[in-house]
């Protein structure tokens, strides 16, 4: 019979797996986890559940970051005053997950370790450029990754959640104007995987976009950034001719498949422009908007 | 493992594996049964919700380790003994309770709402129910109730339940049975775990054609466990059910071919559900691949691979009259079109799920006697007693159904293989056995809907008059009959409307290929021609440069006319009345939808109105004479015994509200005993909307017999005239004389000395009404509906909204307004599910997961219109409606859509995908 620990500490935690040199594994919101043991793909021995670390249930709002614990549920995301207020796109996404009784469970960054092609919260963390701190069990202190860097493949993290654990997730909070967005297109509003998930991110200076982050998903194995897409704003002001260029680029650059059950790849290629076009106006709206509202404080 | 809990406020402690679901722990080990299963544990239905710390949560995918220290409520916390919660009371109050599987969750999700929000906005609310997925209501009386009780909670409005003053018959009649579902008391078949019982599991094929060359489940039976490995052999009678389904085996034998994903081949009963599925993985088949298809056209083909044994054509059904080459050639204008539709499944949110178990009876000489009674979910009990009896060789007494609470069936639950398979497993071990299909079996094996090809020419003056129809209809039965025999009789019958044709050429015809079998469906067999008649009728409208309201208005059938059938309507036909109720909205839409598109022109969003009206052929036929009885108890209440299996749609209010009127008596004075063959008559089947009708109709019958009987013993007890003599409360007496009264139980106990018979029969027989020899195959009986849609079409992406639409039924008399509305709700939320997201596509659907039912957020704004044209033969006028409602929705929304973009959709689902494809024909078209 498999065990199930609740730690209650971090160290605790780390030191669990450590002790059971792989057939441990973490457990935070359980809604990917259960089904994969019901289906035999996992059989760990015992199951480390974190979500009642003091902490790790934590959003905290620095002047130049915001910092995610990882036992933080996407409804908390969804709720938290400054998320709804000033990122937006990471409440929409949050609330983009499944349902709200998968929301109130689930996690962000359970959603990272998962790492599913298409994954809602990968795809807003890619356009925020969010970090992870991940910690190894019985090794040296945690460090900082790039979310961008740990997601492999289908399925497939970097972080093995039998030997490591993600404490924390962090993205920047830009001090130029900046905005992001997220546009979701699925069969129907919830319970669904997507057709195709977009995020983006609007740095402005002036008139003029500094730089954009643009993220979507599912158009590779894993959810990736349209680089190329991305380039072509720099240093560029806003408008509809080059919002339609950039969709087209971040088109030439995505490679989706068909999914018989979702959408085909022509489908998916067709309107990949018109999302990153709308999403990047959304983002700089709100980088205007928040250029208006200087003085929201954090609390 | 132990793991320590809150569970209701109570503490308490279980042992167990932690990793198992909270849900199997609740139902299986805490024996707390609210809490419902309707996916395979994969978190895709909602049925299970409930609160942990104050969240709403899937139970199916909580590891019960997880709520360790931690506050549980399920619905049996809800209420404080029997002070409901307000939620429970609203739920109760607005309807919003039919089947009642969905409704735990549902009332725990909106309980974490109301808890963290107490004023939340209507989209709030919708947001918090959107995962709770719910076949029956179509959402709108689920949020409304919500809406209440946040009011009745923050001391705006009462939260008790007002004390019901209607009269019985067309008032605001509570349902019977809500309270407990609202409770989590409802036992639903999956509830019910007698001791000793074991579990039926299946061995099903997973290719879509084979022939089963070997079976040997030597090994199998060897599993620990394991009490019996059934195959065609164990099957003691007829090895199928005709009746319902030609060529379908119980079982197949060696070398007969497997004609679907799903078809059955051989049944394990073991101590546990886990024991079953090993053993059934253990059964060594060897199966021959056979060359498939799942399209009506390649079946067609001529050298096509035979699917079924003589002709892949099932059966044929033609309609003709007037010259029709004539009046098309003398036409303005000839349309020529086609439609077509997709498998759709039922997605009832109870799987199939059946007990069955050996009963000792006594025969009518004092013999001990076994009887096999199966427990489940179906439509007509006695038909399914009937196919038990044969299969299993045994005469019908000693079958016995019942039908208990029932989450849900939509046609699907018509199905007789499940009710055998039980009783096979009851009669080969003596041991009482649960019967449970898994979410992704009930997707395989269920029937689902005939997908059709429709093709129309039809000609038209330029005024709109029409004038000559030619239809084809190609109707895939799937891999088996499943009553495809009968649809393309309703297929055809549904092709032509509630229009006047000077001209009529129609065929229909059933035909196999490997898809799922399909069967009965919400209007069996006549939506998919409704949806292609009523597009096409939108397309000819256009081509007229018609108003589609015009053009349906000039042709509207009247009541005496000569139908498309070729002989006149038999009943009052209310379609003009129905045209004429939404003839405002739709004028105010199209003002609307028209000042929008031209406020926004160039950008992607469009608007675009449509409407579809419908007839639909209710009360099937068969016999024409229906029996039910009514009681006088002897503590002086009312028992009707009637089958009108309540599988959610609320006939048991209706009947009992029916019973109430003709009686003179509140509806608390009245008990129906339904659906259980040994304690009460066959009432026919329970399909085609016609319970209320004709079972409604007898009851009718027979309990205003009993009052003149009642009234008429009474007058004797009183030495009085029975014509000056009312029934007030349980009282009968003179108005004007108190001390000459007698109670309904005096006139019991009178009846029981004096000898005379309590316990009347009745019938509703219109066989007079409609002599056999000039009677058409079915009588045509018929009522009529017309939906108007509202939808914006993102040109960009091919997303839909739907953002309004207007139901208007032509419904006799409404005996039961808040039900009616629910029925017509629940339609127009299918109809839409029809229209935009839902199809099952052989041996690749696999559950809730990738069939898209719709979910709260789908929900458009639903104005819902009675209209009442009465019968003239229904009970107080009534008429059937739980089925027709759905045939108008799907081509209202797809002709608004096809009007927002600009070209015409001609296959449903109308995804996003398929909208964009035509969007961009239409594009290149005109470049």
């Amino acid at each position: 019979m498999t065990e199930y620990l609740i730690a209650t500490t971090l160290s605790e935690a780390l030191a669990l797996l450590a002790q059971h040199g792989g057939d441990a594994q973490v457990i935070a919101g359980g809604t990917d986890v259960l089904p994969d043991l019901r289906a035999g793909k996992k059989r760990p021995e015992t199951l480390v559940d974190i979500t009642r670390i003091p902490g790790l249930n934590q959003v905290v709002v620095n002047s130049d970051s915001v910092t995610v614990g990882a036992a933080t549920t996407f409804s908390a995301l969804h709720a938290h005053p400054f998320i709804q207020e000033r990122v937006p796109a990471l409440a929409e996404a949050a609330r983009s997950v499944g349902a709200l009784g998968i929301q109130a469970v689930a996690t962000w960054a359970g959603n990272l370790v998962q790492a599913m092609p298409a994954a809602d919260g990968a795809v807003v963390a890619l356009a925020l450029e969010a970090e992870a701190l991940v910690w190894n069990a019985g090794g040296a202190p945690g460090e900082w990754r790039a979310v961008d860097s740990l997601i492999l493949g289908p399925g497939h993290s970097a972080v093995d959640p039998t030997r490591q654990i993600i404490s924390h997730l962090r993205f920047p909070l830009p001090a130029a104007a900046w905005g992001a967005a997220w546009r979701r297109i699925g069969r129907r509003a919830s319970l669904v995987l997507p057709i195709l998930n977009c995020a983006v991110k609007v740095i402005l200076q002036g008139d003029l976009i500094q730089r954009a982050v643009i993220a979507l998903a599912p158009v590779a194995p894993r959810p990736c950034r349209a680089s190329r897409a991305e380039l072509l704003l720099a240093g560029r002001p806003p408008s509809d001719a080059l919002f339609a260029e950039v969709g087209r680029m971040a088109q030439q650059e995505s490679q989706p498949r068909s999914s018989i059950m979702r959408a085909s790849r022509e489908y998916r290629m067709a309107i990949i422009p018109a999302l990153v076009r709308d999403a990047l106006w959304t983002a700089t709206h709100r980088a205007l908007r928040s250029v208006k509202d200087p003085d929201f404080a954090a609390d | 493992m132990l793991i320590a809990f809150t569970l209701n406020g109570r503490p308490t402690s279980v042992t167990t594996d932690p990793t198992r679901p909270l849900l199997d722990v609740l139902r299986q080990d805490l024996r707390l049964t609210g809490t419902k299963q309707g996916c395979d544990h994969e978190g895709e239905c909602g049925a299970c919700t409930v609160l942990m710390d104050g969240a709403a949560v899937r139970s199916c995918l909580t590891p019960v380790g997880k709520v360790s220290g931690r506050d549980v409520v399920t619905v049996e916390g809800l209420a404080h003994g029997d002070r409901l919660h307000p939620l429970q009371v609203a739920f109760i109050e607005t309807g919003a309770v039919q089947c009642g599987f969905c409704t735990p969750g549902m009332l725990l999700s909106a309980k974490a709402l109301l808890d963290r929000q107490p004023s939340p906005t209507r989209t709030d609310i919708i947001e918090a129910l959107d995962g709770n997925l719910c076949r029956c209501t179509g959402y709108a009386k689920i949020v409304q109730a919500v809406v209440l009780s946040a009011a009745g909670l923050r001391g705006e409005a009462p939260a008790e339940p007002a004390e019901p003053h209607h009269p019985p018959m067309g008032g605001s009649e509570l349902r019977s049975d809500s309270r407990d579902k609202v409770t989590g008391q409802a036992l639903y078949a999956e509830d019910m775990a007698p001791p000793g019982m074991l579990y039926g599991k299946v061995l099903r094929s997973h290719l879509h054609h084979a022939r089963l060359r070997e079976l040997d489940a030597t090994d199998a039976r060897a599993f620990p466990g394991v009490y019996g490995i059934l195959t065609a052999d164990d099957v003691p009678g007829l090895n199928g059910f005709p009746a319902y389904s030609r060529e379908e085996p119980v079982l197949p034998e060696v070398n007969s071919t497997l004609r679907m994903v799903g078809a059955p081949i051989a049944l394990v009963v073991a101590e546990t559900a886990q024991h079953a599925e090993a053993a059934v993985t253990a059964i060594r088949v060897s199966l021959e691949e056979l060359p498939h298809t799942f399209e009506t056209n390649c079946a067609l083909e001529t050298g096509a691979f035979p699917i079924a044994g003589r002709s892949n054509v099932l059966a044929t059904f033609e309609a003709a009259h007037g010259d029709l080459e004539g009046a098309l050639s003398n036409s303005d204008h000839l349309l020529d079109t086609a439609y077509d539709t997709a498998f759709l499944e039922h997605a009832a949110l109870e799987r199939e799920t059946l007990l069955g178990y050996p009963e000792q009876i006594q025969d009518p000489d004092g013999r001990q006697q076994v009887r096999i009674t199966v427990v489940g979910g179906t439509h007509e009990p006695h038909y399914q007693q009937d196919y038990i009896a044969q299969a299993l060789a045994l005469p019908l007494e000693q079958v016995r159904v019942i039908i208990p609470p029932t989450g849900g069936t939509f046609g699907g639950k018509q199905d007789p293989w499940p009710f055998i398979a039980t009783a096979l497993m009851v009669y080969h071990t003596g041991r009482p056995v649960r019967l449970a299909y898994s979410r992704h079996e009930s997707f395989d094996a269920s029937p689902k809907r005939h997908p059709y090809r429709v093709r129309y020419r039809i000609g038209a003056n330029q005024d709109g008059q029409l004038t000559g129809i030619r239809v084809r209809i190609d109707c895939n039965t799937g891999g088996y009959d499943g009553h495809g025999q009968y649809i393309a009789n309703y297929a055809l019958t549904a092709a032509g409307g509630p229009y006047r044709w000077t001209a009529v050429d129609g065929m229909a015809r059933s035909v196999y290929t490997n898809g799922p079998k399909s069967g009965q469906y919400r209007g069996f067999g006549t939506a998919q021609s409704t949806f292609a008649l009523e597009c096409a009728l939108d397309e000819l409208a256009q081509a007229l440069d018609q108003d589609p309201w015009e053009l349906r208005w000039k042709n509207a059938l009247a009541d005496g006319e000569r139908s498309f059938l070729g002989y006149p309507l038999a009943d009052s036909v209310g379609y003009r009345p129905v045209l004429e109720a939404i003839r405002p909205d739709y004028q105010r839409f199209l003002h609307e939808a028209a000042h929008f598109n031209a406020s926004h022109a160039g950008q992607p969003l469009r608007r675009g109105v449509g409407l579809a009206g419908m007839w639909y052929r209710f009360g099937k036929s068969g016999s024409l004479r229906v029996e039910a009885h009514a009681e006088l108890a002897l503590d002086g209440h009312l028992i009707v015994y009637c089958s009108a299996p309540d599988y959610g749609q609320g006939t048991n209010t209706v009947i009992s509200q029916i019973a109430a009127e003709a009686f003179g008596v509140s509806r608390r004075q009245v008990e129906v005993i339904n659906a259980d063959t040994a304690r009460v008559p066959a009432s026919g089947i329970q399909g085609a909307s016609r319970a209320t009708f004709f079972v409604g109709g007898a009851v009718s019958q027979v309990v205003t017999h009993l009052r003149q009987e009642t009234l008429g013993t009474a007058a004797e007890m009183l030495d009085q005239d029975p014509q000056r003599l009312t029934l007030v409360d349980d009282r009968i007496g003179r108005p004007d004389d108190p001390c000459q009264q007698v109670t309904l139980a005096q006139v019991a106990e009178e009846f029981q000395r004096s000898g005379k018979a309590r316990r009347l029969i009745g019938f509703f027989d219109l066989s007079d009404e409609f002599p056999r020899e000039t009677r058409p195959e079915y009588i045509p009986l018929f009522v009529t509906g017309a939906h108007l849609a509202d939808v914006a079409v993102n040109l960009e992406t091919g997303e839909t909204e739907v953002r309004r639409m207007v139901a208007a039924h032509d419904v006799g008399r409404a005996v039961n307004r808040p039900d009616a509305e629910g029925q017509v709700e629940g339609s127009v939320l299918m109809g839409l599910g029809a229209a935009l997201m839902e199809e099952h596509l052989p041996g690749q659907t696999t559950g809730f997961a990738d069939y898209y039912l719709p979910t709260a957020s789908s929900m458009p704004a639903i104005k819902v219109i009675l209209v009442e044209t009465p019968s003239r033969y229904g009970p107080y006028g009534a008429k059937g409606l739980g089925e027709a409602a759905m045939l108008p929705a799907t081509p209202a929304i797809i002709n608004a859509m096809s009007r927002a973009v600009g070209a015409r959709l001609h296959s449903i689902p109308a995804t996003p995908e398929r909208v964009l494809a035509v969007v961009r024909r239409e594009l290149q078209a005109t470049q």
